[in-house]
């Protein structure tokens, strides 16, 4: 489902009951404070139903910072604007770009935006 | 207002959207033992007859020769791809009545002042943006218009996948356009006996046949097709699934098995998964049958088929319990020298957990204790399907479990499956 960014503030399950600490000698200074935790999947990810990680195998695309073994995050559901990059197909093809505007869209059909870049640099 | 949307070719569509080569050629997909198609694109339909759940063999060689793809069934794939559309769906209407795997009703009342077609566009174009599925979307008053409107938009062009009954002029366009057979919810042998009463198109039936007639033949489920073919709403919408009243698996060895231990292992294995089924629904079974049988399509096999139902003292949903009483069948129905092609799993007779009875004359085995099995799931759910299992269920999966030749990977939930993509000109690797 889409991420409704107003509305609710919703309330985080892990939080501590304010009158039952976990803790059972001196009662913790961060009872009131407590939040959960930082979720990648959260903050990477726009659009759920549209987002879809792809591996990419080879340096053909170092000049995006893209290199072999990188996963992309691919958004469908932005749009592909100035200088965005994007999983295009051509001729039955997977490919990486750049866009730019005073490009003829008509060379390449849009799979999607790639949102983030993610490496393992271990 | 109600709209259906359903997805074009699913399982061929969602192979295509991660298969980019694939895109406008013809793709067609396998059952689980690989054995039979259970869908086909229109590229592939129109390149040959393809009759669906036909043993894929007796026409191999025409799909063969049109270059026609082949995949085995992903069904891990197909049912995040059909949790995605759904979810899409839930953000034009809050109810959404799920129908199956890729045909959902919308419910869009409250919504008659806008433009529904517009609205019915906006639908079709987001599910294609966000996932790269196809879908078509028909909309009108009742569920059966709909679904005939859906098949409108699909069959005739004019329409571009979306088509809206919202008149009585339209609605009798469409009646007059649908083959009797055609109606949703109208089955063959009613089909059979309308065509003898002369009775050939939706038109004929909802406008020409007087409702004591449809009644007197064909009760009031008929009854409720032909008013809702007149536009009168009668079927609700359903958002929670009726609980199982069967629950079954059987499937293919991947090869000829022999070895009754081999058969066991296969058995034990389908209980445990119809008894999680049992759990999540929380209900248990009273009945358990168990069935072989060789391959009838064989010509040199000798055969063999026999199957055995045995009563539980206590219905449970209990996987070691119900492992216990199918080996027990297993062992009454199996027969040494034969090359089984099959073991299956039925359980039936099946009750809300609440309302079990005991048995008066005797205590419930110790095993059944409803913690552990809550503990068994949640581990399962947690660290993969099978983590934990009875010992009958064995190690040697791979030699029985059936082939799954050409599955293409799990892209969505699995990290080591994800698409790969390289560069056309430069597939140079880094190291």
């Amino acid at each position: 489902m889409e991420k409704l960014v107003s509305g609710k503030i919703k309330r985080s399950k892990d939080r501590h009951a304010p009158e039952v600490s976990l803790q059972t000698g001196f009662p913790s200074a961060a009872t009131h404070y407590h939040e959960a935790s930082i979720d990648l999947h959260n903050e990477l990810v726009y659009n759920q139903d549209a987002t879809f990680f792809i591996r990419v195998e080879g340096n053909s695309w170092s000049k995006f910072n893209i290199r072999h073994n990188d996963v992309l995050i691919i958004d469908r559901a932005l749009k592909l604007k100035q200088n965005r990059l994007a999983l295009v197909v051509q001729e039955g093809e997977f490919d990486v770009i750049r866009f730019s505007e005073n490009q003829a869209k008509s060379e390449f059909l849009l799979w999607g935006v790639v949102s983030y870049i993610i490496k393992d640099v271990l | 207002m109600i709209a259906m949307v359903d997805c074009n070719s699913f399982y061929a569509s969602c192979e295509q959207v991660f298969r980019p080569d694939l895109w406008g050629k013809p793709v067609v997909v396998l059952s689980n033992n690989d054995g039979c198609i259970i869908a086909a694109n229109k590229e592939a339909k129109s390149l040959a007859h393809i009759p669906m759940f036909e043993p894929v063999f007796k026409i191999k060689e025409t799909l063969i020769k049109n270059k026609v793809t082949l995949f085995s069934s992903n069904y891990t794939l197909y049912g995040e791809m059909s949790q995605r559309v759904m979810n899409i769906l839930s953000t034009f209407s809050p109810l959404v009545e799920v129908y199956s795997i890729d045909e959902s009703f919308v419910e869009l009342s409250g919504l008659e002042h806008i433009n529904l077609k517009t609205y019915g566009k906006e639908i079709k174009d987001k599910i294609f943006r966000y996932t790269g599925l196809p879908v078509g979307v028909g909309i009108a008053p009742t569920k059966v218009l709909a679904k005939l409107a859906n098949r409108m938009a699909k069959k005739l062009h004019k329409y571009d996948h979306v088509c809206v009954i919202e008149t009585d002029e339209t609605r009798i366009k469409a009646l007059k356009s649908a083959k009797i057979g055609d109606v949703w919810g109208i089955g063959r042998q009613h089909a059979k006996l309308l065509q003898e009463n002369k009775i050939f198109t939706a038109y004929d039936f909802a406008e020409k046949t007087p409702v004591s007639w449809v009644r007197k033949e064909m009760t009031v489920v008929g009854e409720r097709l032909w008013r809702e073919l007149r536009g009168e709403s009668c079927i609700e919408f359903t958002t929670v699934p009726e609980p199982k009243k069967g629950i079954g698996t059987a499937k293919s060895f991947g090869k000829r098995l022999e070895d009754l231990n081999m058969i066991e292992e296969a058995c034990a294995y389908y209980v445990s998964e119809v008894s999680e089924v049992l759990r999540a629904q929380k209900s248990c079974a009273s009945y358990i049958q168990v069935f072989v049988h060789t391959n009838y399509h064989s010509k040199f096999d000798r055969q063999y088929s026999q199957s055995c139902t045995v009563t539980l003292t206590i219905p449970t949903n209990n996987t070691f319990l119900l492992v216990t009483e199918a080996k027990k069948a297993l062992y009454k129905i199996y027969k040494e020298g034969f090359r089984y092609k099959k073991v299956g799993v039925n359980l039936s007779g099946i009750i809300p957990q609440e309302y079990i009875q005991g048995n008066l004359f005797e205590e419930p085995p110790k095993i059944s204790n409803p913690a552990l099995m809550k503990i068994f799931d949640s581990i399962n759910n947690k660290y993969g399907k099978s983590t934990l299992a009875s010992a009958t269920t064995g190690s040697r999966k791979e030699e029985w479990e059936l082939i799954k030749k050409q599955r293409s990977p799990r892209y969505t939930t699995q990290w080591q499956e994800l698409l790969k993509i390289c560069s056309p000109q430069n597939t140079g690797k880094a190291f």
